[in-house]
């Protein structure tokens, strides 16, 4: 694993090299480097770095000492004694006459309550909120005395001790719960199980569609120029090879602030259960599931030539390996007898080989062997999960699908946890065409694409978002570029910075004169050609200020500051904000008395109020930030009445900027808590469950090594599948049965 | 959306002739259970339960009695209202019908207003959300430990626990959000819950529902499945931990659901083929058209007994995409978005709640047109309450909800009156910036509670009911 390779450093102040600067914290004093360190990214490229050592060989020491170092968990008694210290006094001096004191219990937190360190590590809920709002800033809130910056730093850092003391003590800890394949997943592994040419059925959750064959990751570059459709607004794009006659269960939906792959959403009823019979017999029964599509079809369909083996041996063979793959677990010789059973009586009632094959295969994919992912309880005290629940939490993750036989076979070796070929594997995973997947599903959720499908701008007011052809929008080219920076970066392994900015985009000659306020040309309203250009105005690149997300937060005529600034909270720091209270209406279209007045003006009202200004102090900053945006993300100077805008503010409480660009260069300055928000997404995605407190020790180490490596992206990817986390058993809370 | 309207027009057509089917199919159907089995002509007709869903609340000037020259609620700290008094005696008053209910002109004496009725909101969840997946639970606050919704079982599996067991179906959830993002989650989406937790997820697709009751599945290759796999399950189920061996127990539920329906469904085979329904038509439907077609398909279902408990969730709650409401308004508009400015919508807004007033009544003039055993009516026969989380879309209050109840669950309940619960009413405003919870009437789980009791269901508590609503009962 080689650090990114630098990447010009626009407007990073801060410095995240390991001689310089070995805790992170991005303050070391003597460094050589900090002098030119706005060009440098990476520890490759620190002139400080110790001669000899290779980066490489270092940061894998490094890792391991930190890892080593972490493994050694804080007692409870250091926990206490940091407590008592420096906990007690801080919040009884600071905290507390709003949270505890003459029965003020603002937010229901009542901090006077607490005694000891025991009171906290007994809910990491609290804990974990404690430390997100004093590291965020937002508490003591802006009327109150404002807290000492060392001060606030020995309070986060003393919860942190006691959070990690609690997690290494705790006896429970989040865990995903057993839970049936989503939508996407299904299509997936179906696909690769049978090793199928086309879809399985439309899912327009994949809102990308690929032409020619573009992603190769294993090139580790996207090609400068890409054909590519949406699925979702494009003409014809769902129009494409697929099983005829199969249709899919309904599409799941995505948990609030989270994926469609979490526990809580993914149940079974009868009338789901009632879908996966029809459609698993749709599926092998459909007149396209045949030689030409089916890529196993010779192995294990067609029936053997003749052999010196009886014919129930030949099945069997088949049968295990075919289980095997599907079940992503081997089989014992009971179970395979059942399906061996199944086939041969099949086989006796005069079906022809074909039509028993597929009997079996349709009962395969309704078993829950197939439909659940879950992993087997403890049967031994070891803390990670096994070989085989490995397997699928990988391949799952990256691939959307079954593990491979690779996978499988190292599973089997008991070689697959292995750290070293645990990284080789991911290594591997990240080359495959099959990354496609994490492509057409995490970076949309992630980025909440799929409100751009109904954003529908005036058209009064934007007539250039509809022209060209009935139906069409502007928003088919707009979704696509977001997810194509994200595939760049990915296979390329940028850095994950270059989502809050990059020197380097995809766009179609309409998004281009889009951005640049040019005359909008025709273009196709099925299959868009994207070509990589260079980003020169910093107003632009990145993912925040594209087009897709201006014009998805904006309503039908204006720009909602408010809507955008929860978008920023959410997606970018992964702090969403609690919904509005009950009675607040947003901000509709100007009466006539403030026509005159700017959108910030007009909001005043929300931020005076006791009530709103808490949730607004946050917002209203990120928010306005992009008021230079109108509602289809063209870029303007003034309102429409005449009025400037104001795109000015403070983030955190911390950093003043005046404009777009400097609100960009704050966020990098706050590029570690951007990096901890993406991790905890992508690890939300890949576990199937919320990250809470009792994944911060984790997640603290993934943005140290993350940092330490350039803020590359896979290296990410890679730290967050080492994690505890990731690789960890957790023992579940016990949960009451429903019945149906 | 994409809708060419050619293709509209000759789906008006079909849809017209798949009513005519409907319609009459409907006169001449029995409750089909009674046919498969011993003559039991003299037993009195099944009771039948569905509720009819509506979200984000209503306009409360044009919806309930006595409020109809107050106050727009506005978005301004300056709207402090506190609770109306309300000129109506508490009890059974005589119905008049205000200007949203007047579509329900023609079946006024089957119909019965309730005011009065409030929930409770746990703070932690959208008032959204929760107004809509706990309508039908309304537990205690903070009486569900393990999620943030006070969530659990809804009514209608209550009741059909019960009284679901004869039918091929326990119970049939039908829903009409034909929105095309992903916008929301479960939690907006959903009234029926078999848990926290665990969603009773619906049918949205009115030919794919059509095909799940009426076509022709293939059980027998089903069986030979399902007992192979249920071997898998059991032999699965064993290295589960404890809690995953819970949730799991949704496999085997679900596995067993479906063959004991398999079997109910394949004796009511003969009968079912009578019934003469063309498959609805696989395209674009107008608003209006898609809520009566899938409450078409929900009275058959009632009405021939494949199921005596459903829900029809007309739209989602929250979701701020905007929809054509065709011959309404002539651009898409969010129902949501309006609500928050009925400053500038009311009018709209009025139409809307009118719109979904017109379709329900619709459903039960539909029922009351079905004649069953003893001069009765499946109307008679069912007990069909409209109803929605919010008693106001603006001031998202949780107090003074809309409530109607149609029918009487077989002579249970009183019809054509006006029950008022609360001598308070009224949009309420927030008072220092703090939304304010109004409790002046009785909880909605009283309703709940009278209506499982009516249908048979001996309970003493459900969710957080004080007592059942006494003063419905004839």
């Amino acid at each position: 694993m080689t650090p990114a390779s630098p990447v010009p450093c626009r407007g990073v102040r801060r410095l995240y090299c390991l001689t310089c600067d070995p805790i992170g914290e991005g303050v070391a004093g003597n460094c050589e480097a900090k002098k030119g360190a706005d060009k440098l990214r990476t520890m490759k490229d620190c002139p400080a770095r110790p001669s000899g050592v290779k980066p490489r060989r270092l940061l894998r020491c490094l890792g391991f000492a930190l890892l080593t170092l972490s493994n050694a968990l804080p007692t409870l008694d250091a926990a206490q004694d940091a407590f008592d210290t420096i906990l007690k006094p801080a919040l009884r001096k600071h905290c507390v006459q709003c949270h505890g004191q003459n029965d003020t219990l603002k937010g229901d937190v009542n901090l006077l309550a607490l005694q000891n360190a025991a009171d906290l590590t007994k809910s990491p809920k609290l804990l974990g909120r404690m430390i997100e709002v004093l590291d965020l800033e937002e508490m003591p809130p802006g009327d109150a005395k404002p807290l000492q910056p060392t001060v606030r730093l020995q309070m986060v850092q003393a919860l942190k001790k006691i959070l990690r003391a609690s997690v290494s003590e705790a006896k429970i800890f989040p865990r995903t719960p057993i839970r049936r394949l989503n939508r996407f997943q299904y299509n997936n592994a179906v696909q690769d199980l049978f090793e199928l040419k086309v879809l399985v059925f439309p899912l327009p959750e994949r809102l990308m569609r690929e032409y020619e064959d573009y992603f190769q990751p294993a090139s580790g570059a996207l090609p400068a120029q890409v054909m590519v459709g949406n699925r979702a607004l494009g003409k014809s794009q769902m129009i494409e090879p697929r099983l005829a006659g199969v249709e899919p269960f309904p599409q799941d939906l995505r948990a609030e602030h989270g994926f469609d792959t979490q526990g809580d959403h993914l149940s079974l009823s009868p009338f789901l259960m009632e879908s996966f019979l029809s459609l698993s017999r749709s599926i092998v029964g459909s007149r396209d599931f045949n030689a030409q599509n089916c890529g196993i079809w010779h192995s294990f369909f067609e029936a053997p030539q003749a052999s010196t083996h009886p014919l129930a041996i030949v099945v069997q063979q088949r049968l295990r390996k075919f289980l095997t793959r599907a079940f992503r677990h081997p089989v014992n010789d009971k179970l395979l007898g059942r399906y061996l059973a199944h086939v041969l009586a099949r086989l006796r009632t005069g079906n022809s080989f074909t039509e028993s094959m597929k009997s079996v295969a349709a009962a395969t994919l309704a078993s829950p062997r197939f439909l659940y992912l879950y992993d087997e309880a403890a049967s031994n005290p070891s803390r990670r999960v096994d070989e085989f629940a490995l397997a699928s939490r990988l391949s799952f993750f990256l691939w959307g699908s079954i593990p491979d036989a690779k996978l499988l076979e190292l599973a089997t070796d008991g070689r697959l946890s292995d750290r070293g070929m645990l990284r080789e594997q991911v290594q591997r995973m990240l080359r495959d065409r099959r990354l496609k997947r994490f492509c057409d599903s995490f970076p949309s959720q992630w980025l909440q694409l799929d409100r751009l499908i109904s954003s529908v701008p005036d058209e009064k007011k934007f007539p250039n978002f509809y022209s060209y052809a009935a139906n069409f929008r502007s928003s088919s080219h707009m979704m696509l570029e977001p997810l194509l920076l994200f595939e760049t970066i990915l296979i390329e392994d940028r850095s994950i910075l270059d989502l809050v900015d990059s020197d380097y985009t995809y766009r179609t000659p309409r998004l281009q004169n889009w951005y640049s306020a040019s005359p909008i040309e025709r273009d196709s309203p099925g299959t868009h050609k994207f070509a990589r250009v260079p980003i020169t105005d910093r107003r632009q690149g990145g993912v925040i200020t594209t087009t897709a997300v201006m014009t998805m937060t904006s309503g039908p005529e204006e720009s909602k500051p408010i809507t955008r600034g929860a978008w920023i909270a959410s997606v970018i720091f992964n702090n969403p904000p609690n919904p509005p209270p009950a009675d607040v209406p947003p901000l509709e279209s100007a009466t006539i008395e403030q026509k005159d007045l700017t959108v910030r003006e007009r909001f005043k009202e929300h931020r005076t109020r006791p009530a709103c200004a808490g949730c607004h102090a946050k917002l209203d900053p990120l928010g306005f930030a992009l008021e230079n945006f109108d509602a289809v993300g063209r870029w303007r100077d003034d309102y429409a009445n005449g009025r400037t805008v104001d795109a000015s503010g403070v983030l955190f409480r911390k950093h003043k900027f005046e404009n777009i660009i400097e609100f960009k260069d704050a966020i990098l300055l706050e590029k570690d808590r951007f990096t901890r928000a993406f991790a905890a997404h992508i690890l939300a995605f890949a576990l199937g469950r919320r990250v809470d407190a009792t994944d911060f020790p984790a997640l603290d180490e993934i943005v140290d090594q993350t940092a330490q490596a350039g803020y590359s992206m896979q290296t990410l990817i890679h730290e967050i599948i080492q994690s505890q986390s990731f690789v960890g058993k957790m023992r579940p809370p016990r949960k009451k049965t429903t019945r149906l | 959306m994409k809708r060419p309207e050619s293709k509209t027009i000759d789906l008006q057509t079909s849809r017209r002739a798949f009513l005519r089917g409907i319609g009459g199919a409907v006169l001449a159907l029995p409750w089909l259970e009674s046919l498969g089995g011993a003559a039991v002509a003299a037993k009195a007709p099944a009771q039948r339960i569905a509720w009819f869903y509506v979200p984000i609340g209503v306009v409360r000037r044009g919806f309930f009695p006595g409020e109809a020259d107050t106050r727009v609620p506005e978005f301004s700290k300056k709207f402090k209202q506190a609770p109306l008094d309300l000129d109506l005696p508490l009890g059974r008053n005589p119905l008049e019908l205000t200007p949203t209910l007047q579509p329900l002109e023609k079946v006024k004496n089957k119909v019965t207003l309730i005011t009065g009725v409030d929930r409770v909101f746990q703070a932690g969840t959208d008032v959204h959300a929760q107004c809509g997946c706990c309508f039908l639970s309304s537990s205690s606050p903070f009486g569900v430990t393990q999620s943030a919704y006070p969530l659990a079982r809804t009514l209608d599996h209550v009741v059909a626990d019960e009284i679901g067991g004869k039918t091929p179906f326990r119970t049939l959830e039908f829903s009409c959000n034909s929105h095309k993002d992903n916008k929301e989650s479960v939690y907006f989406d959903n009234i029926s819950w078999y848990g926290t937790d665990h969603v009773a997820p619906s049918m949205r697709d009115p030919r794919r529902a059509y095909r799940r009751l009426f076509g022709t599945s293939q059980t027998t290759a089903y069986r030979d499945i399902t007992d192979l796999v249920l071997e898998d399950a059991r032999s699965m189920q064993r290295k589960l931990g404890s809690a995953d061996k819970q949730k799991f127990a949704e496999y085997f539920d679900s596995i067993r659901t479906i063959e004991v329906q398999m079997e109910k469904l394949e004796r009511m085979r003969g009968e079912l083929s009578q019934v003469n329904l063309d498959e609805p038509p696989d395209a674009y439907l107008p608003r209006g058209e898609y809520i009566r077609l899938m409450g078409d398909l929900m009275i058959v279902a009632l009405q021939t007994g494949l199921t005596r408990v459903a829900t029809l969730m007309i739209g989602p709650e929250r979701w701020d995409t905007p929809m054509m409401f065709e011959g309404l308004f002539d651009k898409p508009r969010g129902h949501h978005e309006m609500s928050h400015n009925q400053l500038e919508y009311i009018d709209d807004l009025l139409k809307v709640d009118q719109f979904h007033i017109e379709q329900f009544a619709y459903l039960v003039e539909k029922m009351e047109s079905i004649e069953e055993a003893g001069g009765t009516s499946l109307l008679d026969n069912t007990i069909f309450t409209y109803g929605s989380g919010l008693g106001d879309g603006a001031t998202h209050q949780y107090s003074s909800l809309p409530i109607v109840v149609a029918g009487s669950g077989g002579g249970k309940f009183i019809t054509g009156k006006h029950l008022n619960l609360s001598k308070k009413t009224g949009a309420v405003g927030q008072l220092d910036g703090k939304f304010r919870q109004e409790l002046h009437g009785q909880p909605l789980a009283n309703l709940w509670l009278a209506q499982a009791r009516a249908m048979g269901v001996q309970l003493e508590r459900f969710a957080d009911s004080t007592g059942p609503m006494d003063q419905l009962f004839a």
